[in-house]
């Protein structure tokens, strides 16, 4: 067998992921991976291979997640966390959509804008947080403007691409059948970068979401990141465990939303 | 009908290169009247700006040399009295085919009940009238392109200009969409102004064919089918002049 022969044959023969043929069974493989997790999880706290006081069992954790429901603390922290990211992500994704619907329509506004942009968004949002710490001081508006940061930047540069990519093609269907600028821009721009919009404005939630959680750690008295915050200081693990798992399932909730939402809106796409 | 006549008054037109500013000229003194309800095809290799003239013609591109007139007119940009059929059929994905051929019908003076009853004719008028509600992915690459007819044709222009517009289609459905064309140019009776590399499609659908040569783009020649249609493919005539046509491209 030849050098390039035996390489064909190995690159047969690689390994693949190992399919069923029970259609069942292939729609179970999504949850193959949290429950090995979570048994290496249940038996490890079991089996104290790490202190119980560093990974408190599940049936703990979970025990400290119903207390936190029952008492009322869960609601309140959650939903002072909801509101802020509600209220900072809408503030970022407005001024990311005016900013980058700005930059994308206009050469001369992204060329007046689109490279100091470019600059400020390499400066993570702790690096931002001593100054916005004096500036916006401890309380509310710092969170609200930190979150905004966050949800900004991809929204700007997600809007920027989708109108950027306006194909010329369709555009001059359009100018064929004597489309004003206007109707150029509502009867084609629009509607060509709405998944692409829709991309960015998914990843802007992600990315506000996290923010969130990191500006609750810094400063504050209440939200999920200050549950998690205490629970450390306290050295109560369960406390943190519970936190987490409340913060990830609700940022996984709200992307299934946006990907539900996506599906029912783009329904003119090919899947 | 003389007011509907199309006229290419010598004309001329010239790129200039982006690298090196040069002019490049990619057509040359086109002279060429095409007389109301006339189908003329040019055809021509790749390079040799046919498709370039019909973009002059349509009005995506105002700087040329000579003149463009419609019904006596110089043309100044796009118009509603000329329609476009694009090889890619260029429909809207976000639009169903209705709305598509609604599309050419956005400017258009007429009321809205009425733009309604033109897309349904014209929905007719290329057999679709089953697929109103489907998406441009959902329907084979020949129902868009009697989609992009359609579209072309809702304003009823006076000329429709096609951009070889089965170029990307398998042969059958090539050949099926040919004879829906011809039976459609028969009905509409509007001028038609078709260009394509496909000689044999030249010369089954145009009264008269119009042969380029490259460098510059300029008139071979123009040759006079005058056969009635409808047209049979098989027309030993036909086959004759396909030939003729063809040998023009394997001298060169």
């Amino acid at each position: 067998m030849s050098r390039a022969n035996s390489a064909t044959w190995l690159r047969q023969q690689r390994w693949a992921w190992p399919t069923w043929p029970a259609r069942g069974l292939a729609r179970s493989l999504p949850w193959l991976l949290p429950l090995a997790l979570f048994t290496t999880w249940a038996v490890g706290a079991q089996q104290g291979w790490v202190s119980p006081q560093v990974l408190p069992a599940p049936a703990y954790v979970y025990d400290t997640l119903k207390d936190l429901a029952i008492s009322g603390d869960l609601w309140a922290n959650t939903s002072a966390s909801l509101q802020r990211v509600l209220l900072g992500y809408a503030l970022g994704t407005s001024l990311g959509l005016v900013l980058g619907g700005l930059m994308g329509l206009s050469r001369a506004a992204e060329a007046y804008l689109l490279p100091s942009f470019n600059a400020l968004v390499q400066i993570p949002v702790l690096g931002w947080l001593p100054f916005a710490l004096l500036l916006f001081g401890i309380g509310e508006p710092l969170k609200y403007a930190l979150i905004a940061h966050a949800a900004l930047v991809p929204v700007t540069l997600g809007t920027l691409q989708a109108f950027r990519q306006a194909p010329v093609k369709w555009l001059e269907v359009g100018r064929a059948y004597g489309f004003s600028r206007r109707q150029l821009v509502t009867g084609v721009v629009l509607p060509a970068a709405l998944p692409t919009l829709f991309t960015a404005l998914r990843l802007g939630f992600t990315k506000a979401w996290l923010s969130l959680v990191v500006v609750e750690l810094v400063a504050s008295s209440e939200g999920l990141g200050y549950l998690i915050v205490y629970g450390r200081q306290l050295f109560q693990l369960d406390l943190v465990m519970a936190a987490v798992v409340v913060v990830g399932a609700i940022g996984y909730l709200i992307d299934r939303g946006f990907d539900a939402l996506e599906r029912r809106l783009g329904a003119w796409r090919p899947v | 009908m003389q007011a509907n006549s199309l006229v290419l008054d010598h004309v001329s037109k010239h790129f200039t290169q982006p690298n090196n500013g040069a002019a490049l000229q990619v057509l040359d003194d086109i002279a060429l009247n095409i007389a109301p309800g006339e189908f003329i095809s040019i055809v021509g290799a790749s390079g040799c700006g046919k498709s370039t003239l019909l973009r002059l013609i349509l009005g995506l591109e105002s700087e040329f040399e000579g003149q463009i007139l419609l019904g006596g007119r110089a043309i100044r940009g796009t118009g509603l009295e000329r329609g476009i059929v694009f090889q890619d059929h260029r429909l809207f994905p976000w639009l169903n085919v209705r709305d598509n051929i609604a599309v050419g019908l956005k400017n258009s003076p007429l009321a809205s009940a009425a733009k309604q009853q033109v897309v349904r004719e014209h929905l007719a008028l290329v057999g679709l009238e089953r697929f109103a509600e489907a998406y441009p992915h959902q329907i084979s690459g020949g129902m868009a392109q009697r989609v992009a007819i359609a579209r072309g044709l809702v304003n009823r222009p006076s000329v429709l200009l096609l951009d070889e517009p089965f170029g990307a289609l398998d042969a059958l459905t090539r050949a099926r969409l040919q004879n829906e064309l011809q039976r459609i140019w028969a009905q509409e009776n509007i001028t038609m102004v078709l260009v394509t590399h496909d000689v044999e499609e030249a010369v089954f659908l145009g009264d008269r064919v119009v042969v380029m040569q490259p460098n510059p783009g300029r008139i071979k020649r123009i040759v006079d089918v005058g056969l009635p249609h409808p047209r049979q493919r098989s027309d030993a005539r036909l086959v004759a002049l396909r030939d003729d046509v063809l040998g023009d491209f394997l001298d060169a």
